[in-house]
C-alpha cells in the first residue's frame, strides 16, 4: 500500500484487477507496486490482471523483468496478466534492447485486454495454467 | 591606367618594402581591371562554355543571365573578399538548375573556366613585368580557388539536400501499410531494404498497429531481393515489437535465400508464422482473426 | 606571458559568455549615470571587470575541465598589463564594425531601442535588423578574439572561418570549410575554441548525479529531454533513454555513485553523447560484461550489452579498484 495513488492504480473489476501505471517508476517503487499487486491478487482472489503501461516512457531490463515476474507469480496464484498499452517506440526499444516479455500476454489496450481475459480466464479455478501460447 | 604605371614604377623602384601592399593595392587593380573589360571577358567565357560542350541544357539566354550574375558575383568576391553573396547565389543557381539534370563537373568547369579566362587576361596585361606579374597572379589565385571552392561545395550540398529529399519521398512511397480490413494490416516489402528504410517500416508499422487496431500483420517479402544479417535482425525485432503491441505477424514470400540468411544467423523460424505466398498469408490471417472467436467458444464450453 | 595568461582565461570561459555583448548590457544599466563621453571608456573599463568576475565564477563552478589551461590566478601582477590590453581589444572590436552595423548595436544594446523601432528607422523588417545585430555580435567577437592576438598572422581565410564559428552557423561553417582550415591555421584554431565553447555551455549538456533508484529515472527523461532538441525521432529518443537507464542502474547497483553526462554533438554529425562515469569496483573483465548473460546480480545481464544495441557507439573503459566511464553515442539519421 505504500504504492501512492498518483503513482499507480489498482481497480477491481469483478474477477479481474486493472492496475495502471501513471508515470515512471523507479526500481524501488516499481518492486512495490509488484508487492501491491501480488497481495491484491491473493486477497481478492482475482483470475484475470491487467497492467496497463500507456504512461510508460521507458521500459528497460529492470521493469520488463519486473512485469514478467507478476506474471509469473499472478500465475501461481491463479490469475491471468496481460499487458496492455506499450507504446510503439517503447516496443521498439524493448527489441533493441533484446527484451520481449517472455510468455506474457500482450495486447493493444484496456479493451483488447479485457477482451482477451474474457476469452481465456475459465470460470473455474482449475483451468488456470492454460493460457500459455509464448510471445517471447 | 595611371595607377598601373604608379605601381610598376614603385616596384621597380622599391621592390621589397612594398611588400606589405601586396594585397591591399593589386587586388583593387584586379578589379578595377576586370570590371572595365567586363563584357569581353564575359563573352570569351561563355564561349569557352560553348567549345567545352558545358550546360547545353541551358538555353542561350539562360547562359548570357547567368554568365553576367556568376562573372558579377566572382569580381565581387575578388573585391571585398566575402564569399557570403556568391554562396547564396551559387545556392539559388543550384536549386534552378539540378532539376534540368546539371552535374557537378559542369558547374566546376565553367568556374574553371572563368577562372582562366581571367587569369589569362591578367597574364597578357601585366606580362611586361614578370615580377609584377607573380605578384598579381598571388593575389588573384587563391581568391579564384577559393571562389571555385565555394561554388562547387554550395552546388553539392544542395544536390546532397535534392537528393535527401527524393530518398525520403521514395521511402514512404514504398513501405506502405495497408489496412486491409479491419484488425488486418498488410505489409508489402518491394525493393532493396537498407537499414535505414528497415527502421522507418518499423516505425511505420508499429505507428499503423496502433492506429488501425490491428490484431493480425500479413508482411510479405515477395518484392525483397534480398536482405542481409541487419536487415534480417531488423526483421525479426519487427515481428517482436508488433507481438509487445498485441499483434501477430505473418511473413510471407520468403525466398528460400532469406530463409537461409534467417536460419544463419540463428533466427528460430519455428517461432515465426510464416506462409509462402501471400494469398496463404491472407487465408491464416482471416483463420487467425475468426480463430479467436471460435476459441472464445472453445474456451467457455 | 601576459598574453597567454589572457588567452588562458578567454578560452577558459570569458568569450564564452559573449563579453562584449554582456558589457554592452551592463552599459544600458549604467547609461543614466554616464556621461556620453565617456561611454566608450566605461564600456572597456566594464568588460575588463567582467573577464575577472566572469573567471572566478568559472573557476569556482569549474568541473571536467577537459582541456588544460593555464590557471593563473587573477591578482597576477600581469593584471594592469591586462587591462590595457582589454581595453585595446574592446576598442579595436567596436572600431572594425562597420558605423552602420556599430550604430545599431549601440542604439539596441546601450540606448535600448527595440527592433521594431530600428527597423521603421532604418527601412527593413525587425527579422532583418535581428540577423543584423546577431551578425554584428559574432562579429564583434572574433574581432575582440583577434585583437587580443596581436601577433597572430591573420589571413584572408580566418575572418570567414571565425566569424562562421562565431555564429554557429553550420552551413556557413561548411561552405568556408572550416574544420579544414581550423586544422591547417593555428591561430584559429586557438581562437575557435573559446567560440565553440559557448555554443556548448548549459543547454547543450546535462549533468545528473547517480546515487539512488530516483536518479536512473532522473537521467533518462534528462536524456531525451537534452535529444529531443536535435529533433532526434521519438522512437530514437526511447532508444536512447532506455539505454541511459540500463548504464545508470549499473551505477546504482554496483558502485558507491557516479554521474551520467548527456552532451549535443554537432561534430562530425548531429548527435548525442552519454558518458557514464563511476568510482566503483571496475569491470574485471569488459569483455565478458558485454556479452548477453554476465550479471552479478539478479537482472538479466542486459545492462551493457543491451545498451550497446541501442546506441550507435559503444565503449567501455574499466579500471579495476577505480571505476569504469562507459561513452555511448546516438546520430541523428540526417534527411
Amino acid at each position: 500500500m505504500d504504492t501512492g495513488p498518483a503513482l499507480v492504480s489498482i481497480l477491481r473489476q469483478g474477477s479481474y484487477l486493472i492496475a495502471s501505471i501513471h508515470t515512471a517508476l523507479d526500481d524501488s517503487q516499481m518492486i512495490r507496486f509488484q508487492e501491491d499487486l501480488i497481495e491484491q491478487i491473493g486477497q481478492r482472489r482475482s483470475r484475470g490482471v491487467i497492467i496497463d503501461v500507456a504512461a510508460l516512457d521507458v521500459l528497460d531490463s529492470f521493469g520488463s523483468k519486473t512485469l514478467r515476474n507478476i506474471g509469473e507469480m499472478a500465475r501461481l496464484r491463479g490469475a491471468t496478466t496481460v499487458i496492455v498499452g506499450i507504446q510503439p517506440d517503447v516496443a521498439f526499444a524493448m527489441v533493441s534492447l533484446g527484451m520481449g516479455t517472455g510468455s506474457l500476454y500482450t495486447a493493444l489496450d484496456l479493451e483488447e485486454g479485457l477482451e482477451y481475459l474474457d476469452r481465456n480466464v475459465r470460470k473455474d479455478p482449475g483451468a488456470v495454467g492454460t493460457t500459455s501460447s509464448s510471445l517471447s | 591606367m595611371d595607377e598601373d604605371s604608379r605601381i610598376d614604377s614603385q616596384t621597380e623602384a622599391d621592390g621589397v618594402t612594398n611588400e606589405h601592399h601586396r594585397e591591399d593595392e593589386l587586388l583593387p587593380q584586379l578589379v578595377a581591371h576586370l570590371r572595365e573589360h567586363r563584357s569581353k571577358l564575359r563573352e570569351e567565357w561563355a564561349h569557352r562554355i560553348q567549345d567545352a560542350h558545358l550546360l547545353h541544357a541551358m538555353t542561350p539566354q539562360e547562359m548570357a543571365v547567368e554568365t553576367k550574375s556568376v562573372y558579377d558575383n566572382y569580381v565581387e568576391v575578388l573585391e571585398t573578399g566575402s564569399v557570403e553573396a556568391l554562396q547564396d547565389y551559387a545556392r539559388d543557381l543550384s536549386e534552378r538548375i539540378i532539376p534540368r539534370g546539371v552535374e557537378t563537373q559542369e558547374v566546376v568547369g565553367i568556374v574553371l573556366l572563368l577562372r582562366d579566362v581571367l587569369a589569362r587576361s591578367l597574364f597578357e596585361k601585366y606580362q611586361r613585368d614578370f615580377a609584377l606579374l607573380n605578384r598579381v597572379l598571388d593575389a588573384y589565385e587563391p581568391a579564384a580557388n577559393r571562389i571555385a571552392n565555394t561554388v562547387a561545395v554550395s552546388f553539392v550540398d544542395e544536390r546532397e539536400r535534392v537528393i535527401r529529399q527524393q530518398q525520403d519521398a521514395i521511402r514512404e512511397l514504398s513501405t506502405p501499410v495497408l489496412p486491409v480490413r479491419e484488425r488486418l494490416l498488410v505489409l508489402p516489402i518491394i525493393g532493396v531494404l537498407d537499414s535505414e528504410r528497415a527502421r522507418q517500416l518499423t516505425e511505420q508499422l508499429l505507428a499503423g498497429i496502433r492506429t488501425h487496431r490491428a490484431k493480425v500483420v500479413v508482411m510479405d517479402i515477395t518484392g525483397a531481393p534480398d536482405v542481409d544479417q541487419t536487415v534480417a535482425n531488423h526483421l525479426v525485432q519487427t515481428v517482436d515489437a508488433s507481438r509487445l503491441m498485441g499483434a501477430s505477424v505473418i511473413i510471407t514470400g520468403l525466398s528460400p535465400k532469406i530463409a537461409q540468411t534467417l536460419v544463419t544467423i540463428g533466427v528460430d523460424l519455428s517461432k515465426m508464422n510464416t506462409i509462402g505466398d501471400l494469398q496463404g498469408g491472407l487465408e491464416e490471417a482471416e483463420r487467425l482473426l475468426g480463430y479467436t472467436v471460435s476459441r472464445q467458444d472453445g474456451s467457455a464450453r | 606571458m601576459v598574453q597567454r595568461f589572457v588567452h588562458s582565461r578567454v578560452a577558459n570561459e570569458a568569450v564564452a559568455d559573449d563579453i562584449v555583448q554582456e558589457t554592452l548590457v551592463r552599459m544600458l544599466v549604467a547609461v543614466e549615470r554616464v556621461e556620453p563621453g565617456i561611454l566608450e571608456p566605461y564600456a572597456i573599463v566594464t568588460a575588463r571587470n567582467l573577464v575577472a568576475s566572469m573567471w572566478r565564477e568559472q573557476e569556482r563552478h569549474r568541473r571536467n575541465q577537459h582541456r588544460i589551461v593555464d590557471l593563473r590566478g587573477p591578482d597576477s601582477p600581469d593584471e594592469s598589463l591586462l587591462e590595457q590590453e582589454d581595453r585595446g581589444a574592446v576598442a579595436e572590436a567596436l572600431g572594425r564594425l562597420s558605423e552602420r552595423d556599430r550604430r545599431t548595436l549601440v542604439a539596441h544594446e546601450v540606448s535600448g531601442q527595440d527592433t521594431q523601432s530600428l527597423a521603421e528607422e532604418l527601412g527593413v523588417t525587425a527579422g532583418a535588423v535581428a540577423a543584423q545585430l546577431n551578425r554584428s555580435r559574432a562579429r564583434l567577437r572574433v574581432e575582440y578574439l583577434l585583437a587580443l592576438e596581436p601577433g597572430g598572422s591573420v589571413t584572408d581565410r580566418c575572418r570567414p572561418v571565425l566569424f562562421a564559428m562565431s555564429s554557429g552557423d553550420r552551413r556557413r561553417q561548411r561552405e568556408v570549410d572550416a574544420a579544414r582550415h581550423l586544422l591547417e591555421c593555428a591561430l584559429c584554431e586557438k581562437l575557435s575554441q573559446p567560440l565553440l565553447a559557448r555554443g556548448q555551455r548549459s543547454d547543450d549538456q546535462v549533468r545528473i548525479r547517480i546515487h539512488a533508484d530516483a536518479d536512473i529515472v532522473l537521467a533518462r527523461q534528462s536524456a531525451r529531454e537534452v535529444a529531443a532538441r536535435l529533433e532526434f525521432p521519438r522512437t530514437d529518443l526511447t532508444v536512447i533513454a532506455t539505454a541511459v537507464s540500463e548504464i545508470a542502474r549499473n551505477i546504482v547497483r554496483f558502485t558507491e555513485g557516479g554521474e551520467v553526462v548527456v552532451e549535443l554533438l554537432e561534430e562530425p554529425r548531429r548527435g548525442v553523447r552519454i558518458v557514464a562515469r563511476d568510482t566503483g569496483p571496475g569491470i574485471p573483465d569488459v569483455e565478458a560484461a558485454l556479452v548477453d548473460g554476465y550479471s552479478t546480480y539478479h537482472g538479466l545481464g542486459l545492462g551493457l550489452p543491451g545498451a550497446r544495441r541501442l546506441m550507435d557507439e559503444f565503449a567501455v573503459v574499466s579500471e579495476v579498484g577505480r571505476g569504469t566511464t562507459v561513452t555511448m553515442t546516438k546520430w541523428r539519421q540526417e534527411g
